[in-house]
């Protein structure tokens, strides 16, 4: 390693604010001196607003920040803005009758530079020298955002602060400005934010991801898994696709709007004399989302199975579902065909050695593997779904040879790909980890913002909620 | 009471014995339609009556459950299983008047006094149904003219016909017609209605007699299917100790050996299973299985010729008669073998090492499907039906056997298969003693120590060749073609 003499920055539990308007909560972070991150999240998340607590921006309310150096060159829309802001200032108040042309590049770039020779090298490489003697303010936005990141790199920075650096440069001054700051990687800590992970430079060590003013997950990039599903996650939280259409191919019976989906009277689980479910009744109406929750063995999961008609008391109830009134000659997959449904319990048993797209395509069919050749408009459905979970590249790998998050993922998908009348999501989340259930929620709510499906969601974690569902049913265990 | 397969004449008999029929899809188009709305009465709630009946009630049928009246008032397994599970539960004066379809599902050394006892109850015109033909085959069961009797045989454990279904497909099944019986001609149409409802035609479903069922499933079950395996496991066993081998990691090779081995052999057949190992194992496997054919030949004639001629059912009914006496010492005496006493060791063995320290094990089962093969075609029975009750079933077997040792399987299969697993048992061990003494270690349990794997070319070119032409692999390929989609489920 090279001249890096510094201390870890240490972040604990900070809380920052800016103005009132945005506020940034218990930040517990360690950046390492030899280490280069990405800060990456959706948009207003809190990403520019992380970067720029690094700069010395805002209000520390809360929490200790040890360590931030003095010297940062910092480069983002913001500071941009402020200098411009700062530069038009000086117009303004120029009280004599003559027209003030502004500070010129120059002055900009060398007054107090640290580096006049790398500034330099920089103006000829970056196409600024014959804008020298042009006024800052008269450049255009790429021409200016030139101007700060020549100042910031010849800054002999402590640590550069980089906030969408690649945004508006043409092709050449990318490539150009990609490969000098690899070339100061030894000496320069950086901390990037990026959009995209496609622009994220190979010398990026970690990943800080923020969500919703919080710094949710850190990811070492040498974790290739953990930063796979960090891509995902982020794919599914900025892509523009939307949930793919249902086939038309495989249009299901039409359900008389009038009646409700699901209806139990005074339903009742019970095995021999232990009785797991206790006269329930419970109408899920069209367009009426729930949530049912209750603890371990109040009997979620066989109300719910009374529904599918997985439980084998569902004839022995009065059900109604989807316009039948069950045990009068109705075939269990004219049941299912009407319901999309995701439970661990499901994954368990989807013990098969088939692809990943495979696996999306049998939701059409309600069935653990395929035993039917596909059509090609499935597949096309099928396609799309990979798209928009991030997961194209993986349409003919084995579905057992996944992640648990991902094999999750998949099977979201597979219930969804018919678009069933009513979505069951049992437990979704139970057994993945943090960053598993973030994918999950995410997919489930680009999922609820279609208008054709009931949701069912079913969980004991008051955390993992989902927006839009009003309706609680709660069970309590019985005896 | 005779044996209604020597009451026929050769002709016949042959006839019967040649049926067997892979049907097409399309032949399913009606789905259960001929049997909407009919009432099912399964009689018997073990493991194939209970997910039988799971299967057809999803299906859309209405099913119900007819027990002994002792059953019911002991609120025995068979009735919880039922009652627990929603089904309507009665005795046979009160459902059996009522069905369209009677369901005998209980173990064959039932069927005589069950279909005595349900026979007069029958509505005119009605059906019964049977998942095996033993009843009508060989104990010459004579059914009351007006009823229709058709065979639906779900060609797996009654747990993974529920299994199956649940996940959207089915199990291999196959149907029959007991043409004596088939006054309306509907009986086609109700046994693919059944097929249908439990989920078999998707699977595939295979046409047969009830003749070509009972004579070629005795065959199978007996010999390669639970016989090789049983005679195979202790030889082996022992054979490893003997060649100082740890007795627990002997024990887990065996255990779950066969069902690693017979995976392959499921993929891919016998030549498959053969060429998981190394070029000069497969030529040891070769040579070792054509000399073990050689040796048992004789006894898989001899099978094969006592079910024929009706002698097997004739004393194994005899010791029905006689409170089991021979089954129950059989079973007895297999639970103090040294493999099934022996645990299996807590080693780690890799998928491929189980073919390289099993070669003989390798050799065993391909001489075992072979043979049996072979004999039961040359006996006149279909290749279709043969390849079903030796090759298709093996890994089956082999499974209980992973899952807990002769007694799972002994367990799992009926008593009529358990009963002829023994007789091939005691006659199979004494016959390979000769052959087991010049056996060493090199074939089971340590693998061959081979300098390289360099083998001679026109050797492995007659070997190659000789395994892929076996008749068994013929029908094998285009078989395992219809199912495909099995593969990707198991």
């Amino acid at each position: 390693m090279g001249s890096i003499r510094l201390d870890n920055i240490l972040f604990n539990k900070v809380t920052v604010n800016f103005d009132d308007r945005f506020t940034l909560s218990e930040i517990n972070w360690t950046i390492e001196p030899d280490q280069h991150w990405v800060i990456t999240g959706t948009n207003g998340a809190g990403k520019s607003a992380l970067a720029a607590v690094l700069a010395g921006v805002g209000e520390i309310e809360n929490g200790t920040i040890t360590g931030l150096p003095q010297n940062v060159g910092l480069v983002s829309f913001e500071a941009q803005a402020e200098l411009i802001a700062k530069e038009l200032k000086k117009d303004d108040a120029d009280i004599m009758d003559v027209i003030s042309l502004g500070t010129p590049v120059h002055e900009m770039i060398f007054d107090n530079c640290q580096d006049p020779e790398l500034a330099q090298a920089l103006v000829e490489k970056f196409g600024l020298s014959q804008l020298l003697d042009r006024a800052f303010r008269k450049l255009s936005t790429g021409e200016t955002r030139k101007v700060m990141l020549i100042r910031a790199l010849s800054s002999k920075p402590d640590v550069l602060i980089l906030d969408e650096p690649f945004d508006g440069l043409d092709a050449n001054t990318l490539t150009m400005l990609q490969k000098h700051l690899a070339s100061i990687v030894d000496t320069t800590p950086m901390i990037m934010v990026l959009n995209r992970f496609d622009e994220m430079p190979d010398f990026i060590t970690h990943i800080a991801y923020v969500d919703n003013g919080k710094l949710a997950l850190t990811v070492d990039k040498k974790d290739e898994n953990a930063f796979n599903e960090l891509y995902q996650l982020l794919h599914l939280k900025t892509t523009d696709l939307s949930v793919p259409d249902a086939d038309p191919a495989n249009k299901l019976p039409a359900l008389d709007p009038n009646q409700p989906l699901v209806r139990l009277k005074q339903a009742t689980i019970k095995y021999g004399d232990t009785v797991i479910v206790d006269k329930l009744d419970w109408t899920i109406e069209q367009g009426q989302h729930w949530q049912l929750s209750g603890p371990n063995g109040s009997g979620k999961t066989g109300v719910l199975s009374l529904i599918t008609g997985d439980h084998p008391q569902c004839y022995t109830n009065d059900i109604f579902v989807f316009g039948f009134q069950r045990g009068n000659g109705e075939s269990i997959w004219q049941i299912k065909q009407f319901i999309g449904y995701v439970s661990t319990a499901l994954q368990w048993e989807y013990r098969v050695s088939t692809s990943c797209k495979n696996v999306i395509i049998s939701g059409f069919y309600d069935s653990i593997g395929m035993y039917s050749k596909s059509t090609d408009n499935q597949k096309k459905i099928a396609d799309q779904w990979l798209a928009l979970l991030g997961m194209e590249d993986r349409a003919d790998h084995p579905f057992n040879k996944l992640s648990y998050g991902d094999q999750r993922l998949l099977l979201i998908a597979r219930a969804m790909v018919k678009h069933p009348p009513l979505l069951i999501l049992d437990e979704p989340c139970l057994g993945l980890d943090d960053m598993n259930r973030q994918l999950v929620l995410a997919l489930i709510e680009k999922i609820c913002e279609g208008k054709e499906t009931t949701v069912l969601y079913v969980n004991h974690h008051a955390e993992d909620q989902i927006k839009g569902i009003e309706n609680y049913l709660g069970l309590k265990k019985n005896n | 009471m005779a044996n209604y397969f020597n009451t026929l004449p050769l002709r016949e008999q042959l006839e019967q014995l040649g049926k067997c029929r892979f049907m097409d899809m399309s032949e399913f188009a009606d789905g259960v339609e001929a049997l909407k709305g009919k009432k099912m009465v399964v009689i018997g709630c073990g493991a194939q009556g209970l997910n039988q009946g799971l299967n057809l009630r999803d299906s859309g049928l209405d099913v119900s459950y007819a027990l002994r009246p002792e059953a019911i008032a002991q609120k025995r397994q068979s009735w919880k299983n039922a009652t627990e599970n929603g089904f309507t539960v009665g005795t046979y004066e009160d459902l059996i008047p009522t069905a369209d379809v009677v369901l005998n599902l209980t173990p064959d050394k039932q069927h005589s006094s069950v279909v005595e006892a349900v026979m007069p109850l029958m509505k005119e015109g009605a059906c019964l149904s049977y998942s095996h033909g033993f009843n009508i085959v060989e104990e010459g069961m004579q059914i009351r003219d007006d009823l229709t009797v058709i065979m639906v045989a779900p060609k797996c454990p009654g747990s993974e016909v529920r299994a199956e279904y649940v996940r959207g497909f089915g199990v291999p099944t196959l149907i029959a017609v007991h043409e004596d019986n088939d006054p309306k001609g509907e009986g086609l149409a109700l046994a693919k209605a059944y097929a249908v409802g439990t989920g078999g035609h998707k699977a595939g479903v295979l046409m047969s007699s009830f003749i070509a069922e009972v004579k070629s499933d005795l065959m199978g079950e007996q010999t390669i299917l639970c016989g090789m395996l049983q005679t195979g496991s202790i030889l082996c066993f022992d054979k490893m100790v003997e060649e100082g081998i740890d007795p627990g990691y002997a024990s887990k090779l065996i255990q779950y050996g066969w069902e690693t081995v017979t995976e392959a052999l499921k993929y891919g057949g016998v030549t498959n299973m053969l060429d998981r190992l190394s070029n000069p194992a497969k030529i040891k496997a070769f040579d070792l299985a054509e000399e073990l054919k050689q040796i048992m030949r004789p006894l898989y004639n001899k099978h094969q010729d006592d079910i024929m001629s009706g002698h097997f059912s004739k004393t194994m009914m005899e010791d029905w008669a006689n409170d089991d006496k021979n089954l129950l010492q059989w079973r007895a005496d297999t639970a103090e073998t040294n493999f099934e006493k022996t645990p299996a060791g807590d080693v780690e063995i890799s998928e491929q090492e189980y073919f390289d320290k099993g070669i003989l094990m390798v050799a065993m089962v391909k001489a075992g499907v072979e043979l049996a093969f072979e004999t039961m075609t040359a006996a006149g029975i279909i290749a279709e039906s043969a390849y079903y009750e030796s090759l298709h079933e093996t890994p089956l077997i082999a499974n209980t056997i992973a899952r807990k040792k002769l007694y799972e399987m002994n367990a799992t299969i009926s008593d009529t298969a358990e009963y002829g697993c023994y007789l091939y048992n005691h006659a199979c061990v004494p016959l390979l003693a000769d052959f087991i003494k010049g056996i060493k270690s090199d074939v089971i349990g340590k693998g061959l120590s081979v300098e390289d794997n360099g083998v001679d070319n026109a050797r492995l070119i007659e070997v190659n060749t000789a395994l892929r032409s076996h008749p068994v692999e013929a029908v094998g390929s285009v078989l395992r073609g219809h199912m495909a989609d099995m593969k990707k489920i198991v």
